[in-house]
């Protein structure tokens, strides 16, 4: 057992704890809002320690390529689909996604 | 090896996300839903290299473009139809 594979099962555990725990927090959060942060950790980071475990364990090769192609497709698309789904969650809670009596949006400049 | 069982690890703990895509609300369906298909994309990439098929490793880059596609289609129906 090389120093790699050992540093590569390290990182294996670590993402496998990620997402275990996420999962808890997806099953016992009580509504969207809340369940939708716990999918991040599992949609971004464990995601990279895999990626890393991989590296390691590989080095460069075809393997690591791809899984690094995946990463970056899951880092792009994982911020904007959560952004997209609290929106949608939103809109179809209160009919828009602004706040109540037409005032703007949290954190423009007109609120402070 | 061990990536076999982090992989079957990683399908273990799709189990509770399963729960709450047949038992939530639809909002709590599709962040259930969301959750499953970033596990998804992780186990085809552990199994691809615990058995050593690197050919395997198109699955995961195909489905990490494809949860994009299909999450915001199941965005827009939760928005505008369910």
């Amino acid at each position: 057992m090389t120093v790699a594979s050992i540093f590569s099962d390290v990182l294996l555990g670590l993402a496998v704890l990620l997402v275990l725990a996420s999962a808890v927090g997806v099953l016992v959060m009580p509504d969207a809002y809340a369940k939708l942060h716990f999918v991040t950790p599992a949609a971004l980071v464990a995601p990279i320690l895999v990626t890393l475990a991989i590296g390691v364990r590989m080095g460069l090769s075809e393997n690591t390529g791809e899984s690094c192609l995946a990463l970056v497709f899951m880092v792009i698309a994982s911020p904007y689909l959560s952004h997209a789904t609290i929106r949608a969650i939103r809109v179809r809670e209160k009919g828009d996604w602004r706040p109540e009596g037409g005032g703007k949006a949290p954190g423009t400049e007109e609120e402070r | 090896m061990s990536f076999v069982a982090a992989a079957i690890a990683m399908l273990i703990a799709l189990l509770p996300a399963a729960v709450v895509l047949v038992r939530g609300e639809p909002p709590e369906a599709v962040v259930g839903y969301e959750f499953i298909t970033a596990i998804v994309v992780m186990v085809l990439a552990l199994l691809a290299q615990g058995f050593q098929r690197p050919s395997l490793f198109e699955l995961p880059v195909l489905l990490a473009v494809l949860m994009y596609g299909s999450g915001l289609v199941f965005i827009r129906a939760l928005e505008r139809w369910l």
